[in-house]
């Protein structure tokens, strides 16, 4: 799995690890959007890093639900550095995705299967970006599209 | 700041082509909203399902294989005498729901030869190992194969005492602590 530095065009190899109590305290509202320790009942949480590097690039909380072989994706964020045009590493989020995926693949095998819930706007985005299907509320990887992920960002 | 200013701000600030790359935002359905949106992923998954050819399950269940493989290799606990690779060889064949016969025919081997692999009665020679990896469609290379054959190696060679025992009175003379000093 690896990210790519824009600026240069190197790839890194990144590595993502469950979020560890003591990173609460780096995942500020102003750097990653969110108050991620409030997900931490509710959800697993995932931090992306560089490999031997700490900075933490891209946070996804994960909710499983295992009677329906499918893993929910409830919220990914960039860091502040890594959003937009100037961002400066690109396929955060895809390796987060697709690490879902993993995840989805490694317990459920045949049965995976990765969902969330899009805002109305990003639908088509979600869509073409990732290969999601439309599933009303929800867009989802499963089957082939969820294996294509795989390949793209994992494998 | 609430969740919608936010997205509304940075919707504007970078658009949604660049919020994907970057963002899956919280989205609070109602109680009703949910039930609804439960009830149409699964009736769209059931399609999706439906429509799953035997190759993409297949491809599936090798990447469920591989990932435990991975998981194995990189955990940092060290041999464990159960995951050798007569075990995963054995769970190759079985995800794939083939007979022995016909697996050990579609990549040149005797059935004998894959019993004795299964059953780690013997270690894969290289060739079987690229032969697994072709067959896999080069979802599970060659150099997992040979990992775990390592991975069982080290652990018998770092925990092999007799072995000591036996080679000992072969070595006429050693290194001395005084020497290395």
């Amino acid at each position: 799995m690896y990210i790519i530095e824009v600026c240069s065009g190197v790839c890194k190899k990144a590595v993502i690890n469950q979020v560890e109590p003591i990173d609460f305290a780096t995942l500020t509202k102003s750097r990653y959007f969110f108050t991620w320790k409030l997900l931490r009942q509710t959800a697993t949480i995932y931090k992306l890093q560089i490999d031997g590097n700490d900075d933490i690039l891209g946070v996804m909380a994960l909710v499983d639900h295992p009677a329906e072989k499918r893993i929910e994706i409830k919220l990914i964020a960039n860091s502040r550095e890594n959003q937009g045009k100037f961002k400066q590493y690109d396929r955060i989020a895809g390796c987060l995705i697709a690490f879902a995926c993993r995840l989805s693949a490694d317990k459920y095998s045949e049965g995976a299967c990765v969902s969330l819930v899009p805002k109305t706007t990003l639908v088509n985005h979600y869509k073409q970006k990732y290969h999601m299907i439309y599933g009303g509320w929800q867009l989802y990887l499963e089957s082939d599209a969820l294996q294509m992920i795989i390949k793209k960002y994992v494998a | 700041m609430n969740y919608k200013r936010l997205y509304k701000k940075l919707l504007k600030e970078h658009g949604p082509e660049e919020l994907v790359n970057g963002f899956v935002f919280p989205v609070k359905l109602t109680a009703k909203q949910q039930k609804e949106a439960a009830e149409q992923l699964a009736a769209a998954r059931k399609k999706t399902q439906a429509e799953m050819t035997e190759e993409t399950k297949n491809s599936l269940r090798l990447y469920h294989l591989r990932f435990r493989i991975e998981d194995y290799l990189d955990s940092k606990e060290g041999f464990n005498p159960e995951f050798t690779f007569g075990f995963f060889l054995k769970r190759y064949v079985e995800l794939l729901e083939k007979k022995r016969k016909d697996f050990a025919e579609e990549i040149s081997i005797d059935e004998t030869l894959l019993s004795q692999l299964i059953n780690n009665h013997r270690m894969p020679p290289d060739y079987i190992t690229i032969r697994l990896e072709i067959h896999s469609n080069n979802i599970i290379p060659a150099t997992y194969w040979i990992r775990l054959v390592e991975k069982q190696r080290l652990h018998e060679i770092s925990t092999n005492e007799e072995l000591r025992k036996k080679e000992k009175k072969f070595v006429t003379a050693m290194i001395t602590e005084k020497q290395l000093a």
